[in-house]
């Protein structure tokens, strides 16, 4: 990434906005070549893809795809930091009211067509009406398109995180052609402009993407960053074939069909450690495991009797069964490697203290009420996760029921029976991954997984919460997420167990397969032979 | 015959009823909400409740149940939730696909099973006869799951003769679709080529101590004439009465092997579909797959005129 970008991100990082911002790209150094052009490589995926409508479905199996075709104004760079992506430049008004976004130069559709504002005027229009997370545009007033390269948003508020929220790739506003965005719900072709361009979509198959032959790489950067910077195909084709059994993902590889997996089980990382022809690339931190308690339902709606919960157990042994020692258990909500990253909070957490434990359920009058631990088999890291913590909530005398259900049936019952559980099994991927504000989004008003009574939230996070959300500086921003993060810790109002590490893999033949949340294909190339 | 087989098509139209009316309101009752898997985990109420409205499930259940009745009426089964495409459409793409491999299935079953059934029972007692009845069992007792990876570790990872999964369109090539059909069609088959065998063995057994394979041997027929001629056709009888039971039991056993050898088939489909609270595509992927059934055993009823001249339909009889 270049300086000047840097800078730049940088800015709206730390909250400059409130003055006249410009988010600019720098200047041209010696960009990625792809060493070797061509071949198809063939991706085992693990979730099968409904859509690849991006404005419309929310699931990574999509996004897997589809962030290859699509590209938005803006995005996230490899540390997670807002970057642009189809917007050169972006400058937000004194007032914080105006951001006037201008376009790159020549970027063609899929289609042929060239980008203009009218283009990302219509794809805006289309994600308020049909987008999964519209909430992003909630305070915006009005968009506009001036001339074909300006394209301008005015908000009803001044909102510091706006552009950041803007950049998330958890459901992004992706650009699409004026004609494409008339399309319905999750009808959206697959025409974007991205270095992929759509080839076929076999449901529960397979989906084919090609080189984009008139692609205009981002020249403000060297090389691939996140989902942005300096992005090229170097493969001719890319197949993500749908291959959900994970022993058949891991045979596919064996054999070579498969050029490259995602989540290979942990059983089989040691075998495949000792075969030459492949390469084990694990992405740590993909997501953290968790369970959010039930403050409506005794025990858990005494904060002594969470208290004793979190001193009781052992993270480290409820990892390791949980995922086969595929896990890391450093504390924080955010990954060590971010800005905004805070230890406040770590004295609650995983203390390993049964002793202490029993002394406070004692002192929160527990009087063997059950303790159910609403769970599911179809993540069964989650499954075992809720086995072992029931096992060390028996040792200290609690009186455990495992609720194992479909993940569905887990969420519908967490969100529709408060009588039914008192803690729910999950994990957090994407909001984690997408920063500081958006991962205590399931805790925060208007719908905090803890209670359903608004009126009884515990008032020091949502204050916490609220600071984080509208700050004016960044530095302000981060001390309010740690502060949101320890009293989450302290007054348990989630109970984190540890990091999942995701194993992806790919044949020895397959270069500059960097892991990251989502496979990137671009700046990959293949050598022939295996 | 034909109005015996136009009262049993239109007796089939209550029985659809009943197992579309069963599953409709079976789904209600599961707890999931289709609105939250389609909005996301991350959206709002108000968000959720745009796609609730946006889905028709706002509406009371019998509004939903009259209007897939409504839609059923002219053909359209609805949209899939989280597709966003016509069921009809999608669940015709993926019935041939599990189609092609039960019927795979089945002749691998029929051709294996009638055979060592008959050898078992012609050998009975013998070191042959004990072979096949211990493979027949082996063949009842392996989970169909763990046999399919074991076959694609054998027969891929090791040999490499079979690919480890997917699927091939046998009207575009025929020699890819068996390759790679085999595996899961193999991994589908064992269980009921264990149950068919023994079933033969069985039946032959009981033919061959019939008074007329007595009279037919006593004629002085060869003994090949005996089997083939005299007791086969028997043996068949109780064989095409199981067929479609069979058929049945490979078309559900696909949802575990289409998943393990990622084949797009109907068994996968409606398996995801379940998972995901998907309703029209559970609705309209077991209306289908029941009314294939439904013809499968009329099919069968038929074919025991065949076999079994005794058997006549007058009158629906």
């Amino acid at each position: 990434m270049s300086r000047k970008s840097l800078g730049g991100v940088a800015l709206t990082l730390a909250g400059a906005l409130l003055a006249v911002t410009a988010l600019t790209a720098g200047e041209a150094k010696a960009a990625f070549e792809c060493p070797v052009k061509g071949g198809d490589l063939v991706f085992g995926q693990e979730a099968k893809v409904n859509s690849l409508d991006m404005h419309s479905s929310s699931t990574i199996s999509t996004r897997n795809i589809a962030m290859h075709v699509f590209e938005s104004l803006m995005t996230r760079d490899e540390d997670n930091n807002p970057i642009l992506e189809l917007a050169e430049s972006v400058e937000t008004s004194d007032d914080g009211l105006t951001h006037t976004f201008k376009l790159r130069d020549g970027i063609k559709f899929h289609n042929g067509k060239t980008m203009t504002s009218k283009d990302v005027a219509a794809s805006f229009d289309r994600y308020n009406k049909v987008g999964i997370e519209r909430a992003i545009l909630g305070n915006v007033a009005s968009w506009e398109a001036p001339d074909a390269s300006t394209f301008v948003v005015k908000m009803k508020a001044s909102q510091p995180t706006f552009l950041e929220d803007l950049s998330s790739f958890s459901v992004p506003i992706v650009i699409v052609p004026e004609e494409v965005a008339q399309a319905d719900f999750l009808k959206m072709e697959p025409v974007g402009t991205g270095p992929f361009q759509f080839v076929e979509f076999i449901a529960d198959s397979h989906v084919k993407v090609k080189r984009f032959e008139d692609y205009k790489p981002n020249e403000a950067y060297e090389e691939r960053t996140g989902f942005g910077g300096y992005k090229t195909a170097c493969l001719d084709t890319v197949t993500f074939r749908i291959v959900t059994e994970p022993g058949a993902r891991v045979a596919g590889l064996e054999t070579g069909e498969l050029d490259a997996v995602e989540d290979v089980p942990q059983s089989s990382v040691p075998r495949l450690q000792e075969n030459e022809k492949i390469k084990i690339v694990p992405y740590e931190n993909f997501w953290i495991h968790i369970a959010t308690p039930n403050f409506e339902k005794a025990p858990t709606d005494n904060p002594l009797v969470r208290r004793a919960i979190a001193t009781a157990l052992d993270m480290d042994e409820i990892m390791e069964v949980a995922t086969d020692g595929a896990y890391n258990t450093n504390f924080g909500f955010q990954q060590p490697n971010r800005k905004v990253y805070s230890d406040k909070g770590k004295e609650f957490f995983n203390l390993k203290d049964p002793e202490k434990a029993k002394e406070l359920l004692k002192e929160a009058g527990y009087k063997g009420e059950e303790l159910v631990l609403l769970t599911n088999k179809d993540y069964t890291t989650m499954y075992n996760a809720a086995l072992v913590m029931a096992e060390q909530l028996k040792d200290i005398g609690m009186n455990v029921r495992l609720e194992v259900q479909d993940w569905p049936a887990t969420i519908a019952t967490r969100d529709k029976q408060k009588d039914a559980w008192n803690y729910h099994f999950t994990g957090w991927g994407t909001n984690s991954s997408l920063g500081y504000l958006a991962v205590f989004k399931f805790l925060a008003k208007p719908r905090p997984i803890y209670t359903t009574d608004l009126e009884s939230t515990d008032e020091v996070f949502d204050k916490a919460y609220s600071d984080m959300l509208s700050l004016p500086s960044f530095e302000e921003r981060a001390e309010a997420f740690a502060r949101a993060q320890h009293r989450v810790m302290e007054h348990g109002i989630s109970l984190p167990f540890g990091w999942l590490t995701k194993n992806q893999a790919v044949r020895a033949n397959v270069h500059n397969f960097v892991p990251f949340r989502i496979p990137r294909m671009y700046n990959v190339w293949m050598d022939k032979e295996s | 015959m034909g109005r015996y087989i136009v009262q049993r098509l239109l007796s089939s139209i209550p029985v659809i009823f009943l197992v579309t009316l069963i599953s409709f309101s079976l789904m209600q009752l599961v707890p999931g909400d289709p609105a939250i898997m389609v909005a996301g985990l991350q959206a709002t109420p108000d968000e959720v409740e745009r796609v609730r409205v946006q889905l028709g499930l706002d509406q009371p259940f019998h509004m939903q149940l009259l209007h897939w009745y409504g839609n059923l009426l002219q053909g359209d089964l609805g949209t899939s939730f989280l597709l966003g495409r016509d069921v009809l459409e999608v669940t015709l793409e993926r019935l041939p696909v599990s189609i092609s491999i039960a019927v795979y299935a089945l002749v691998m079953t029929l051709l294996v099973s009638i055979v060592a059934g008959i050898i078992a029972a012609l050998r009975q007692n013998s070191w042959v006869d004990q072979l096949v009845m211990t493979i027949a069992l082996i063949g009842v007792s392996l989970p169909n799951f763990w046999l399919g990876l074991m076959l694609i570790v054998l027969f891929s990872v090791h040999l490499g003769w079979l690919p480890t999964g997917g699927y091939v369109d046998f009207r575009e090539d025929v020699w890819g679709w068996l390759q790679a059909a085999t595996l899961p069609a193999v991994s589908l088959a064992m269980l009921q080529m264990g149950l068919l065998a023994r079933i033969t063995r069985s039946t032959m057994l009981e033919v061959l101590r019939q008074d007329y394979i007595r009279t037919a041997r006593a004629k002085g027929l060869s003994e090949s004439k005996v089997v083939g001629k005299h007791a086969l056709k028997n043996v068949m009888i109780p064989v095409v009465t199981v067929i479609g039971i069979i058929f049945s039991l490979l078309l559900s056993g696909s949802v575990v092997i289409e998943t393990i050898f990622s084949v797009p088939g109907i068994g996968s489909l409606l398996g995801s579909a379940i998972l995901r609270r998907d309703y029209p595509v559970i609705q309209g992927g077991l209306l289908l797959v029941a009314a294939m059934l439904l013809l499968l055993n009329l099919v069968v009823d038929v074919l025991y005129a065949y076999f079994d001249p005794r058997v006549r339909y007058r009158n629906g009889k």
